[in-house]
């Protein structure tokens, strides 16, 4: 009896090294599909002879040099704040509507930003001059960007009554906004002409093939002053895991916690989508697959989630940009052909445990 | 020390559900909420708690609970809710510390195991919640609540536990566990408000008895003066008959007996 007693006080530490354990797994992961990322491309640059020529001293090739620090390390900085920013948010959604099959979809986050890219590339052309030219390559990031955020705050503002926010309202209120916007998207398409219908399309798969060094500048560090607000999030997650009230009476202030919550998805997936488009399954599939292995204490899945994520999309963005070189695939078919069958799995494997 | 409750009323829509209730409740001592289905207890538990919006003020130990923010009132009162639905696969052991995570507790990592002993779930504490009977979910999350106001005094000021129907799902055994539980907290110096369905419990435990009746206290005091045969028969419905034991004279009320 004493022993199994003791093993108890065990049990939960366990877990928890368990997940620690798995989040320097996750770490040195990172850096082998960060290394990975930069030796691979269309282009014949070799990460390696590149390297041995800056130990010994030599200048590298003006062509490879361009190719590793301007077109294949700031998409490798982006593919990892994506990533982490697209798992991170769909694991905070999750816990703040006790459901583990929410994602970013659900508030309106990502429809938003769609909303917001299609106005810009249909209706970009007929701005004035000036405007145009002042947002210049930028203008469809901008836009769904403000687009992303103008659903949240409507959203928001729509389920929150006399201070407190239903979650209940915010799920439903969410799938409305998304019917709105899809329909002002598919108005916009009926506008379209060809060339903008075909950037639309590219868009909504996603890609990082845009990705700059200005762009990283820019959606960097929104990504990172949310990925640092959402370990704050964690022990209020856990609680809510029991209900609102219960949380509630062990002293987590649920209001500002769903608050919070609320801004660091709508940071972290605004900027995620507006540099790289509608990437799916991202936010689903890893906050899963993590549970799994370690269990769903927030403290840990948060930070694991972040680095899967990284790694995952920068595993995706390495196959689309190899499976037909010179050519690129949209990563987020690559994430759907992925992500579905792992996420089908999951279902099927676990049907017994899944709580909805 | 007492927990107060001074005109309670709450309105769900355009139905009242409770009208103008006063509450007393001492430190020291287990006050039972009885009352048929739909009198009110757990509505009126729930304002006690601030999860509904009520007139009327709620004071712990003195203070209004309107000028107290969640963290503060988590150190002095925990509430054991009816049943809890859990969102994701949390092992037992977790739940329990959820508990320490509020700064209610103090950090003491052997608190949960001895909680989880006291429910007599000694060894569970790498089992997941979900697996587990209605029952032992219950013994959990009362466990969980034992944590968060472990010692019921603290700097002599009294914590309090509300418990919403804690023996609803459990044996004739795990019953009396809890109830005796209840009765440590208390004899300890702590208060404790339960809400009940088992009057013979309730008759056994319970220092002070407040019988709900659609919407109102139908009837307030010591178990000897508000359980009789007219009182219960007149908020329940059936002729009750109210009996003692032989030997200690501590009543009893059996269904055979109603007319």
């Amino acid at each position: 009896m004493t022993t199994v007693m003791a093993a108890d006080a065990d049990v939960i530490h366990d877990r928890r090294s368990r997940a620690r354990r798995l989040g320097l797994l996750l770490a040195m992961l990172l850096i082998c599909m960060a290394t990975a990322s930069l030796a691979m491309g269309a282009a014949g640059t070799s990460l390696w002879y590149a390297l041995i020529d800056l130990v010994q001293g030599r200048t590298l090739a003006p062509v490879d040099h361009a190719v590793l620090w301007q077109i294949r390390l700031p998409r490798t900085v982006m593919a990892i704040f994506v990533g982490a920013a697209l798992a991170v948010s769909g694991a905070v959604l999750q816990g703040l509507f006790r459901n583990p099959l929410a994602d970013p979809g659900l508030v309106g986050v990502s429809s938003g930003a769609g909303l917001g890219a299609i106005v810009a590339i249909v209706l970009g052309a007929s701005l004035p001059a000036g405007l145009a030219g002042l947002a210049g390559p930028h203008l469809v990031p901008l836009a769904a960007f403000s687009g992303s955020w103008i659903t949240i705050i409507v959203l928001y503002r729509i389920s929150t009554r006399g201070g407190q926010t239903s979650v209940a309202t915010m799920l439903l209120a969410g799938i409305a906004i998304g019917a709105i916007t899809a329909a002002g998207s598919g108005l916009l398409i009926y506008l379209a002409d060809d060339q903008q219908l075909r950037d639309l399309n590219f868009w909504q798969l996603g890609s990082l093939s845009g990705s700059t060094w200005q762009r990283v500048m820019v959606a960097a560090p929104i990504i990172l002053v949310a990925l640092m607000a959402s370990p704050f999030l964690a022990r209020g997650l856990n609680a809510l895991a029991l209900g609102e009230a219960p949380a509630a009476h062990l002293g987590i202030p649920v209001q500002r916690l769903k608050t919070m919550a609320v801004l660091v998805v709508a940071a972290a997936t605004g900027a995620a989508v507006a540099v790289s488009g509608g990437i799916g399954f991202v936010g689903i599939v890893v906050p899963h697959l993590l549970r799994l292995a370690s269990g769903p204490d927030h403290n840990t899945l948060l930070p694991n989630a972040a680095l899967l994520g990284a790694s995952l999309l920068l595993a995706a963005d390495i196959l689309a940009r190899i499976v037909i070189a010179p050519a690129e695939l949209p990563i987020g078919i690559v994430t759907a052909i992925l992500g579905a069958p792992v996420f089908l799995w999951i279902l099927l494997q676990r049907r017994k445990d899944l709580v909805l | 020390m007492t927990f107060e409750g001074q005109g309670i009323s709450v309105t769900f829509g355009r139905r009242r559900i409770l009208f103008d209730v006063d509450f007393t409740a001492s430190a020291g001592a287990i006050t039972a909420i009885v009352g048929p289905n739909g009198s009110g207890k757990t509505t009126l538990l729930r304002a006690f708690c601030d999860e509904i919006p009520h007139d009327g003020t709620v004071r712990i130990n003195g203070r209004n609970i309107a000028t107290c923010d969640a963290a503060e009132l988590a150190t002095i009162r925990a509430v054991l809710p009816q049943s809890v639905m859990l969102a994701f696969p949390f092992t037992v052991s977790e739940v329990v510390h959820l508990a320490q995570a509020s700064r209610a507790a103090r950090p003491c990592a052997d608190l949960p195991r001895r909680a989880l002993a006291a429910v007599g779930l000694a060894g569970y504490g790498a089992r997941r919640y979900q697996d587990l009977s209605g029952g032992e979910q219950q013994r959990v999350q009362l466990a969980r609540v034992l944590v968060q106001v472990w010692e019921p005094v603290v700097y002599g000021v009294p914590r309090w536990l509300l418990l919403d129907e804690p023996v609803a799902s459990l044996d004739i055994g795990h019953q009396l566990m809890v109830m005796r539980l209840a009765q440590d907290f208390a004899a300890r110096g702590g208060g404790v408000i339960a809400v009940m369905h088992d009057l013979n419990l309730t008759a056994m435990f319970a220092d002070k008895v407040v019988l709900m009746r659609l919407g109102r206290v139908a009837a307030a005091g010591r178990v000897s003066d508000v359980f009789n045969d007219d009182t219960l028969s007149a908020a329940y419905g059936p002729a009750l008959r109210v009996n003692s034991t032989p030997t200690d004279g501590s009543l009893f009320i059996l269904p055979h007996s109603a007319a």
